[in-house]
């Protein structure tokens, strides 16, 4: 009876899972985006101070409610040893935020190269791309890609709760 | 009574965070810690039980605990989870042997529920060493991919020379002040 009821009241809150993949060179800004977003959307969350937020080698997870759906981001590393990484995260993901860092010229033909290698895999097909320069705008942003997942669902469908 | 005294430590920030040092043996774990403590390289032999030590990183206070890492007593790392904030996870980068054997024991300690919401600094540690692994290489032979609900992070280390260790406890201490 406990397991009947439980199940049902989980059923009742459980949000639709979506991941987000945040992308693009090393120093663009994809940490700095991710603690952005957690800002923006979690209440009393205290933001990491800028200055503190090193180069990724691993993971950063973030995770935020919106609009009755949970978002789940992972901010990759994105030094040059670090993106054949990237595809292992491919085939789960629902989406593909690519951060740019704008202010870069010099960079800019290489984080176009590795852009063009993203895009051009088989499992990112049909996929949602959110292409940014930066944290400006963070709000609008996810609330674009919030809608894109969800019409998207049928391809890719979310994520059961399960194992969050 | 204990949840308000608790929330007033909090406050001081004077909560000793726990952190586990985990890994194969001779991968370097005891000379980590105490190259951490007292910055000097000591001579050890091969943990049987464990160290602990109360290390102090910008003004947070940390109790590292480093466990043996031995085959027949890797089975008592399990009695050390509860409480943990954090996991120090060191492998020995130039023993490309063991990878396999050390990414096992990574795998079945992170499944356990007590370690869930624990954060997870990876060092590859001996670096010095000729033929070390990159960071991608100890990514994929760890199965790194496969974490996707923990934030975690690969540091380059050499314990013998101290490089890394500072960017590894930056790291930790920023993630465990984030996470409180």
């Amino acid at each position: 009876m406990y397991t009947l009821l439980s199940g049902l009241y989980k059923h009742l809150v459980q949000k639709d899972d979506y991941f987000l993949l945040i992308l693009g060179l090393d120093n663009a800004g994809k940490s700095t985006y991710l603690e952005a977003a957690k800002t923006k959307f979690k209440k009393d969350y205290k933001s990491l101070n800028a200055s503190k937020i090193t180069t990724t080698v691993g993971l950063n997870i973030g995770q935020v409610d919106v609009s009755g759906i949970r978002i789940n981001f992972w901010d990759l590393g994105g030094q040059e040893d670090l993106q054949s990484l990237w595809d292992k995260y491919y085939a789960e993901c629902h989406a593909v935020i690519y951060v740019v860092d704008s202010a870069d010229r010099e960079r800019m033909d290489e984080s176009k190269e590795v852009f063009d290698r993203v895009i051009g895999s088989e499992h990112l097909i049909g996929v949602p791309l959110f292409y940014t320069c930066g944290p400006d705008g963070v709000h609008e942003g996810i609330d674009w890609l919030v809608e894109c997942v969800k019409r998207n669902a049928a391809n890719r469908p979310p994520k059961d709760a399960d194992f969050s | 009574m204990g949840g308000l005294l608790s929330y007033f430590q909090g406050l001081f920030g004077s909560r000793e965070m726990r952190i586990l040092i985990l890994g194969l043996d001779g991968a370097g774990k005891t000379t980590i810690l105490y190259r951490l403590q007292v910055g000097e390289v000591v001579t050890t032999i091969p943990t049987i039980g464990f160290n602990v030590e109360q290390v102090t990183y910008n003004n947070l206070k940390f109790q590292v605990w480093d466990l043996g890492g031995q085959t027949s007593i890797r089975p008592y790392w399990r009695c050390y989870y509860s409480n943990t904030d954090a996991i120090i996870y060191v492998v020995d980068s130039a023993d490309r042997d063991r990878m396999g054997i050390s990414k096992q024991e990574l795998v079945s300690m992170l499944e356990e529920e007590e370690l869930r919401g624990a954060v997870l600094a990876v060092l590859a540690n001996k670096q010095d060493m000729e033929g070390a692994m990159s960071v991608a290489e100890v990514y994929s032979a760890l199965g790194l991919e496969a974490l996707k609900t923990r934030t975690f992070q690969i540091f380059k280390t050499s314990a013998i020379k101290g490089e890394g260790l500072d960017q590894a406890m930056d790291w930790l201490a920023n993630a465990l002040q984030a996470k409180k």
